[in-house]
């Protein structure tokens, strides 16, 4: 069926609008009470609605002149539009008026190196109402998470959807830029399609979006607010089918949904199995590490630390520095501090090639490798070679607990001269790591295990830690390597040595 | 043995959470320290109680109201052994009733008193001693409540009874003299009242059924009136003495005089307390309040991840549906679903006659909340179905939004409220207002159409048949 939609009567003296824009296109899918197009009077500029779902046909052009009465679209009611990309019905009768102005929302140029990001997750839907500087998308470079601000108040139209990859300045979503916030804001409809032309007179009252006994524990099972959901029942009441039809407006990232998984109930003796989009930046660290592997002369060189007198100087000194500095003494500043000094003496390890150059550094800059929610990340500890115990413990603090916000900058991430990583945490007894390009070298610290040592010719249990250096043979020989990891020992067993720099 | 649940005590929330584990596909079993399952419901509680009071009911309607319903009889008289014997009769097919279904389920049923060694391990010592032990991944602990009773009251369950002896008396009592004005002692002051004993009710606060809305207590201090019941109300138990044939009960009034109450029979009837003694709680380090009982958060796990607790072991009414609601709740939530309980929606019932049932809030409630209601009432009087039936005590009360007219509580006291409260409940699951319900109809003649007519009251003051 075919609906011809009139130039509605505006005024009572106002007998001929003008067409002054076409928001959408001859053959468009258009929605229920979506806004089409924009007239002008010679009082007022207004828009016009689409009065029923389906497909738009253009009967008057812009600019053209039209009486009141006068047809000026059909839409063709038979033709059905995808559900997915359905904006929701708008439900109140006034609306503030768009500017008729669209704003286009770019991707922002993020780093130097980033040239593409994944739409990590959509945090409003489309046709919601968004406001200047609300964050509506979050998006994944290979090396950090960001957040997108609306760039304008008013209806936001998504243009790249969810898990899609897209380059640097291409469009992410349009906004319809609007004046003031609607009086009541959009809510997505997941529900019935075909229910939208008898719902839309709905007014709401107490009970609007009251959800049903069994409504309610699908919802709660679906992760979806009932505030989201339309009701079809009596006054808006969301009925069990409504909650079963129901889908979630914005799935958040991977982080709850894998949570979902893990309380669904497990049916013994399943064998399901489950695909995954690669994150980009799981994409980016498995090409570099394939690289790195195969562009390098990666060897590793090992060395076990007696870890006694470090516990005994903590056990001795961590309240006083805890009080003194309001930060715990951990082992991380320890090694930090063994590492710059012992970089600073072998510089190869510190080192890294450029074409046919070799490029030494007189500072050190330790990356840590941390464990993100959305993978592995490397912050760098800059200058650690002149900064304090207390220091490095409060950057170590503050970087860990950026990356598990996902808050990391890329500043954050860029550099580094040399990597730690520590798999002890997990409980890994010896690595091997690799390198984290272009850098030369990485250490591996491992957990702390008591083992039987010779001391003076007797057996004593003492805590032990195995040390691995991984490093690049092309720019750092056998000498330099292990003489470097011996110096971190020496260093780490007697801290006296990393006061007086001998 | 090993399992994914173990409920221990099998009474209706214990027994329902096992079944909705099993049907849930869990592995379950099931500790029963008696040797009939169904607990204090089945056994000591609601069943046998209403197995009395509809007895009880038919000969107080025989003596009372058969002659103007052109019956009469000559020599009617109690056969109270008959009477006692057809309720154990009820209890022992309900209690067989759920062994079935336990076997239906493939539900393990463990007979003895379950006491936890560690959180996944439980002790079960049976009447004779012996000892057995099961390792459970999940424990739903269901044991329920005990009588309450005062420091200063020594039960002799002769005289000095319980609910649990007021079950199985081998005589009417002459004067029975009930400590406590709450549903029990009503409910079973009523059973002795309608055969011919004086009752008596010792009441600290000042109205019967104090939980409950003013307007119910009222009416049914009215009502109860007219079986023969004494109201001692204001008044506080300082002592309870007994012969072996008679029990003396004082208590003092708000003006400090001490009255003095003589009686054969005193049920001590103050409500009831959480169970849970021998369940080794302290093993494991599960918190209880200062009331004993079992501390749960809102997903009803206990101070110990994997060990929940329902019903009258925990915070909250003490009612077999609500312990049943619970039971559900757990078995669902450890299957990772997500169910709902609306405790603001669990009906409470009183098996007097009239008997009384409310859903919501109470008229007291809504004037602390400072809620703007509007109120609509109709009484059993104005009721046809009523005036055939001859039970015209009692009126429904319906109390609404003031500006949405949702319905926010109904307070029924009248024939059949027990179940005429189930309309209220699913309304206000729906949010239902009170001319949601005025404008459905209502098959006539009911007993239903009194709530229909108290809406419309509600709603516009517009009844019809007042």
């Amino acid at each position: 069926m075919s609906l011809e939609i009139k130039v509605p009567t505006v005024g009572e003296s106002i007998t001929e609008v003008t067409i002054a824009q076409w928001f959408k296109k001859e053959g468009d899918a258009v929605d229920l009470d979506e806004i089409i197009c924009e007239l002008e009077s010679d009082k007022a500029t207004f828009e016009l609605n689409a009065e029923a779902a389906g497909v738009l046909h253009i009967k008057a052009q812009e600019g053209d002149t039209l009486e009141i009465g006068a047809t000026i679209c059909e839409i063709d009611t038979d033709q059905a539009i995808s559900n997915t990309e359905k904006p929701t019905p708008m439900t109140e009768s006034k609306k503030p008026s768009t500017t008729g102005e669209i704003k286009e929302m770019i991707v922002p140029t993020v780093g130097e190196s980033i040239t593409e990001v994944t739409i990590s997750s959509w945090l409003k839907a489309d046709g919601d109402f968004v406001e200047l500087d609300e964050i509506i998308a979050e998006i994944d470079s290979d090396k950090a998470t960001f957040e997108l601000p609306a760039e304008a108040n008013g209806i936001l139209r998504i243009v790249a959807q969810e898990d899609e990859t897209i380059e640097i300045g291409a469009s992410i979503c349009k906004i319809e830029v609007m004046e003031v916030a609607p009086s009541a804001p959009e809510t997505p409809a997941p529900a019935v399609a075909e229910a939208t032309n008898t719902i839309a007179a709905v007014e709401s009252t107490y009970a609007t979006g009251h959800a049903s006994p069994a409504a309610a524990k699908i919802l709660a099972e679906k992760g979806i607010d009932p505030s989201q959901v339309k009701g079809s029942g009596v006054d808006g009441r969301i009925s069990k089918e409504d909650a079963e039809k129901a889908q979630k407006a914005a799935p958040k990232a991977a982080a709850p949904s894998k949570q979902e998984a893990t309380t669904a109930p497990i049916i013994p003796g399943s064998r399901n199995d489950r695909r995954e989009k690669m994150s980009s930046l799981r994409k980016t660290v498995a090409k570099r590490l394939v690289s790195v592997k195969n562009e390098t002369a990666m060897l590793t060189t090992f060395n076990e630390v007696n870890m006694k007198p470090i516990m005994d100087l903590r056990k001795k000194y961590k309240e006083k520095f805890k009080e003194k500095y309001e930060v715990g003494l951990g082992f991380m500043s320890f090694f930090t501090k063994a590492v710059s000094m012992a970089a600073q003496e072998w510089p190869s390890v510190n080192a890294r090639i450029d074409g046919n150059e070799i490029v030494y550094n007189d500072f050190v800059d330790v990356s840590i490798a941390v464990s993100a929610p959305k993978g592995l990340v490397v912050p760098v500890i800059r200058n650690a070679e002149s900064m304090t115990f207390e220091q490095v413990e409060r950057e170590v603090v503050r970087l860990a607990t950026k990356a598990r916000n996902n808050k990391l900058t890329i500043e954050e991430m860029t550099g580094g001269t040399f990597t730690l990583t520590n798999g002890g945490i997990f409980g890994s007894m010896l690595s091997t790591p690799i390198i984290n390009a272009p850098q030369s070298a990485i250490l591996g610290m491992h957990n702390i295990v008591e083992r039987p040592m010779a001391v003076n010719g007797e057996v004593q249990i003492l805590p032990i830690m195995y040390l691995a250096l991984s490093y690049d043979h092309r720019i750092v020989d056998g000498r330099e390597s292990v003489s470097f990891l011996v110096r971190v020992k020496e260093l780490l067993e007697d801290p006296t040595r990393l006061l007086l720099g001998i | 043995m090993k399992y994914d649940v173990t409920v221990i005590g099998s009474g209706p929330g214990g027994y329902v959470a096992a079944i909705r584990c099993a049907q849930l596909g869990l592995k379950t079993a099931i500790i029963e320290k008696y040797s009939t399952l169904g607990g204090t419901c089945l056994n000591v509680g609601c069943i046998p109680s209403k197995a009395l009071l509809d007895s009880s009911h038919h000969y107080h309607d025989a003596e009372s109201t058969f002659k103007e319903h052109g019956i009469e009889l000559d020599n009617l008289k109690v056969n109270l052994k008959q009477m006692i014997d057809r309720k154990a009769g009820v209890v022992a097919d309900n209690v067989a009733g759920i062994s079935f279904l336990m076997k239906k389920n493939k539900i393990d049923v463990l007979h003895g008193i379950g006491s936890f060694i560690d959180k996944n391990n439980i002790k079960i010592t049976d009447s004779e001693g012996k000892e057995t032990q099961v390792e459970s991944d999940k424990v739903i602990i269901a044991t329920g409540s005990k009588p309450a009773s005062l420091p200063f009251i020594k039960i002799d369950k002769k005289r000095v009874i319980t609910s649990t002896e007021a079950l199985e008396l081998k005589e009417i009592p002459k004067h029975m003299i009930v400590i406590g004005g709450g549903v029990i002692g009503m409910e079973l002051g009523s059973v002795y009242a309608r055969l011919g004993a004086e009752v008596s009710v010792v009441e600290y606060m000042d109205s019967l059924i104090p939980t409950m809305d003013g307007t119910m207590g009222k009416e049914l201090k009215k009502s109860l009136k007219k079986l023969g019941f004494n109201y001692y109300l204001g008044h506080k138990v300082t002592g309870v003495s007994s012969t072996a044939k008679t029990v003396t009960v004082k208590a003092e009034n708000k003006k400090g005089e001490l009255v003095e109450i003589k009686g054969d029979y005193c049920l001590v009837s103050i409500g009831r307390k959480p169970f849970t003694d021998g369940l080794g709680l302290e093993n494991i380090g599960v918190k209880t309040d200062e009331r004993g009982r079992i501390e749960v958060n809102e997903k009803l796990e206990t101070s110990i991840q994997g060990i929940y607790g329902i019903g009258d072991v925990i915070k909250g009414a003490m009612l077999a549906h609500k312990a049943e609601e619970e039971g559900m709740f757990i078995a669902e939530s450890i299957m990772g679903q997500k169910p709902h309980i609306n405790y603001n929606l669990i009906p409470g019932v009183v098996y007097t006659w009239p008997e009384v049932a409310a859903v919501g809030f109470t008229e007291e409630q809504l004037k602390e909340q400072g809620r703007a209601y509007k109120k609509g009432a109709f009484p059993f009087k104005a009721s046809g179905r009523a005036r055939a039936s001859m039970d015209m005590d009692g009126q429904v009360k319906v109390l609404a939004d003031q500006d949405t007219d949702e319905i926010l509580g109904v307070h029924i006291i009248g024939p059949r409220a027990a179940d005429m409260i189930a309309e209220a409940v699913v309304a206000m699951e729906y949010r239902a207002s009170a001319e949601d319900i005025a404008r459905m109809s209502h098959a006539h003649p009911t007993y239903t159409e009194a709530l229909k007519e108290a809406c419309l009251a509600a709603t516009d003051n517009r009844s019809i048949h007042v």
